[in-house]
């Protein structure tokens, strides 16, 4: 195991309420490979997104974390929010569900990718500038010269997340965590965003943890697969066994509730 | 763009004349008959003619409102005396040419307006960013507080309050009035101190507030938290992610509440006795002097109307999703 | 016996800039669109975002004017009835929205809302409105003892049943579905599909079901029309368009639906079964 490149183990979070502290993800252990794409899938309220934000220490103000988060085995749980930012973006980055609002609207996409650059590896204006234009080619957005110029609203919804991909890969992060990257998006384009993400990571190695509701989605991106309910971890195994040989009745109860578009109807 | 600018100002253009026709309307024809005010009280029937003739109110409306509009860029006669471009008339009171009335004191009005901005910007913004950067806490709670009373205390209760506290008992200020800096530096401050706090506090209020629940809004922003998520330094985030986006329409609302004050401070001037904009308007609407009610309708109007277009212009400047897509 | 046609309609919507002399533009959502539903039938409009289904939904349901082409109700051309006209195609024709919480108001309880429709024609329900309450909440599978409480508190598959009991109140002949289940989760998006079906079994009435999900509208739908850029690009058959479907649009529509892995999921199901 200690060769794994994400080792996420017994991670529990906490979160204060009204009605006093509710563990929102509960003893949580899974790794993810180099090369290798992890699922994690619940329905909501199952903790998948707090999972998300707890390697990265992004979690709302008050959370208590437990257990251990390992990158190439260095822990980052409980580190500074300081000592943590070398790790977000860098060593970790993190595509959102809604590409639009988690773009700044303010600046051009250009200028949200140099900055992160820059903070991370430094260099000239415009030598990031360069990095940008390659990492909006990399993603296929065409015409990418003129188009690292352009404001976030100037982008249709599928190239808006191309942009967040592009960013997010910028400074070749050994981990990518993609939360609901294809939620919002047309079903044309949701599959153009997973026909690159798996492409980019057959290039770069870099290993994915894939948060989604969409179960058809993760069984075609995922090799392995976490199942989450209400915090606790009730199925981790290879996709193929989980979908094939669910051991867990909620596992087959979402199994049995995806609509299919194929074969036997309900009615 | 430049179209853009374009139709804004011949919209400019047609408000004011709107302006200035409804004031024309309601001051020069519902109010009393301006040449009996003037005549006084020794009045002789041909007194009465002859002051009409002059002031050209036998004409039909329209000719009297061409006349009144056209002096104000050419010039008019009144009888032998020529009045120079831009004439808005004479004071029924005192005879001073309207316009040089206004010349004088529209720089105690800038001052005045000028420096209760600065005031209100500054304790405003910064208080309301660190109410929002420390939700919650007493501070916050208190800070809140604090300003939702100061909105609720009228202007002129706190004007009387802060002259019978600090000049009166405490002899701390002069009594204020209108010096010009140049003058003498620190009585101009030592005057102006009063009227510019007076008027800054009911907005440093509302614009703490405003600043308050613009910064947390951003702070719960997606793209707040990509900026997190980023790696970037703190200065950075806060600088780029948080405080631009929340203070841009900020300055809309600024534009519009600068430009009104622009136009005099009715209540700060009169109750400190500046001899502003405010002052006058005040003055000549206590003695229905017609020419000089006019003059500050439409000086305030001018003021609203053009800063409408500089926030507009400014605002399209500073957040691009507004700005006019040029195919 | 058709129930609802729409006649070519069209819309349009002026977009204008600021400033006197701005220019405007017209962005038309739906053109030319036209279909009929019969009588106890499902109709699914399918598209992506923008694809102008929404608009037409509610046009259909008119909660918007077309610029151009005519909706018929029942025999009577409704494009523009207003008045005592409008209300009984009110009656006649309800909508459920895709979020519950928004569609209701908050300050109400169930009761309020689900009597509402009635409240406005100053109809007293037989038996009071308490128990119609409570009737249609079983109906819809909620607990008639909650008829107290606020849409706050139930959970989100919870209020989108009372959106649909609200829409019942009336008896109507044709239902409204817009993005209906699309907020809910795969669970309860089950459950709530299965609900739709059985209140259709029971009494008869029509659905416009409006959705992106092309899978839950297999479920769902006899006939599909499927809407790009404001245009049917095809309509026809559930098995017409699923199994066959001639547009390249629909074509590609279908292709790019996930899908989970057939040969596990074959395997899965031939375990459940032995």
């Amino acid at each position: 195991m200690s060769g794994e490149l994400f080792v996420v183990d017994n991670l529990t979070v906490t979160l204060p309420t009204s009605r006093g502290p509710v563990d929102v993800v509960k003893n949580v252990s899974f790794t993810v490979g180099r090369d290798e794409t992890v699922g994690i899938v619940g329905e909501s309220g199952s903790g998948k997104s707090m999972t998300a934000l707890a390697v990265l220490g992004l979690l709302p103000r008050g959370a208590r974390t437990s257990g251990s988060v390992r990158l190439d085995g260095a822990e980052l749980l409980g580190r500074s929010d300081r000592d943590l930012r070398s790790v977000r973006g860098n060593a970790i980055s993190m595509v959102f569900q809604d590409p639009l609002s988690s773009l700044n609207p303010y600046y051009t996409v250009g200028l949200q990718i140099e900055e992160m650059y820059r903070t991370h590896r430094g260099g000239t204006r415009r030598a990031a500038r360069r990095v940008a234009i390659e990492a909006l080619e990399r993603v296929h957005i065409p015409d990418a010269a003129r188009r690292v110029d352009h404001y976030p609203h100037q982008f249709s919804g599928g190239m808006r997340q191309r942009v967040m991909i592009a960013m997010a890969l910028c400074c070749s992060p050994s981990l990518l965590i993609a939360d609901e990257p294809t939620t919002a998006l047309d079903v044309t384009v949701q599959a153009q965003i997973l026909e690159l993400l798996g492409e980019l990571q057959s290039t770069t190695g870099t290993g994915m943890m894939f948060i989604t509701h969409d179960l058809a989605v993760i069984s075609s991106i995922a090799q392995r697969v976490l199942v989450m309910q209400a915090g606790d971890p009730v199925e981790y195994g290879t996709a193929e066994q989980v979908f094939s040989d669910p051991r867990h009745e909620y596992t087959r109860m979402l199994l049995d509730a995806v609509p299919r578009i194929d074969d036997e109807v309900l009615s | 763009m430049m179209r853009y600018v374009l139709g804004r100002l011949g919209g400019v253009i047609l408000i004011l004349l709107a302006v200035c026709l409804f004031t024309y309307l309601i001051f020069f024809k519902l109010s009393p008959d301006p040449a009996v005010m003037i005549c006084g009280k020794t009045c002789t029937p041909e007194r009465i003619d002859s002051i009409r003739d002059v002031l050209g109110l036998n004409q039909p409306l329209l000719t009297q409102f061409w006349d009144f509009l056209s002096g104000i860029f050419v010039g008019r006669d009144y009888g032998s005396v020529h009045c120079s471009a831009p004439c808005l008339g004479y004071s029924f009171q005192t005879n001073e040419s309207v316009w040089s009335m206004i010349t004088a004191r529209l720089p105690v009005s800038i001052t005045v307006a000028v420096g209760a901005a600065v005031l209100w910007l500054l304790v405003g913004v910064i208080g309301g960013l660190v109410s929002a950067v420390k939700q919650g806490t007493w501070w916050d709670r208190s800070a809140m507080g604090l300003a939702l009373g100061g909105v609720s205390v009228p202007n002129y209760v706190l004007a009387l309050v802060l002259q019978y506290v600090l000049v009166v008992k405490l002899q701390l200020l002069p009594f204020p009035s209108a010096v010009p800096f140049a003058d003498d530096p620190l009585l101009w401050l030592e005057s102006y101190l009063m009227p510019w706090v007076v008027l800054a506090v009911g907005y440093a209020c509302l614009y703490a507030r405003l600043t308050r629940s613009n910064v947390i809004d951003t702070l719960a922003e997606n793209y707040y938290r990509t900026a997190r998520a980023k790696g970037l330094s703190g200065a950075l985030i806060m600088r780029r992610h948080a405080l631009r986006p929340a203070l841009t329409p900020i300055t809309t609302i600024f534009g519009m509440d600068f430009a009104g004050l622009l136009g005099g401070a009715l209540i700060t001037e009169t109750v400190f006795g500046l001899n502003g904009i405010g002052k006058m308007a005040a003055d000549s609407i206590a003695k229905n002097d017609q020419p000089v009610i006019m003059a500050v309708t439409l000086l305030a109007a001018f003021f609203v109307v053009i800063g409408n277009v500089v926030v507009d212009l400014l605002y399209t400047a500073l957040d691009p999703r507004v700005r006019v897509v040029s195919s | 016996m058709t129930l609802l046609q729409v006649r070519g309609v069209t819309k349009e919507f002026v977009t204008r800039g600021e400033g006197t002399m701005a220019r405007k533009s017209v962005f038309t959502a739906v053109d030319d669109v036209s279909f009929e539903v019969e009588l106890g039938e499902t109709l699914a409009i399918v598209g992506e975002s923008g694809s102008g289904k929404s608009t037409t939904a509610r046009i259909a349901a008119r909660l918007l004017e077309p610029t151009a082409g005519t909706v018929v109700f029942d025999g009577q051309d409704v494009t523009r009835a207003r008045g005592k006209e409008l209300a009984s195609f009110r009656n006649n024709v309800q909508v459920v929205f895709q979020d519950p919480f928004s569609s209701l108001n908050p300050r109400y309880t169930v009761e309020r809302i689900i009597t509402a429709p009635l409240t406005y024609q100053g109809i007293t329900p037989k038996g009071g409105r308490r128990a119609f309450t409570q009737e249609l909440m079983e109906r819809v599978g909620l607990n008639p003892d909650h008829c107290r409480r606020y849409p706050a508190q139930f959970s989100g598959g919870q209020a989108q049943r009372i959106g649909i009991a609200r829409a019942l109140a009336v008896n109507p002949k044709l239902v409204i579905c817009d993005e209906a289940v699309s907020a809910l989760d795969v669970s309860i998006q089950a459950q709530v599909l299965e609900l739709l079906m059985r209140l259709q079994r029971e009494s008869g009435f029509s659905y416009v079901f409006i959705a992106h999900d092309l899978a839950v509208v297999r479920q769902i739908s006899q006939r599909v029309a499927v809407m790009n850029r404001g245009r049917i690009v095809e309509v026809g058959t559930r098995d017409q368009v699923f199994g066959d479907p001639q547009d390249e649009y629909t074509k590609t529509l279908l292709a790019a639906v996930p899908r989970i892995n057939p040969e596990w999921d074959a395997r899965r199901r031939g375990k459940r079964a032995s």
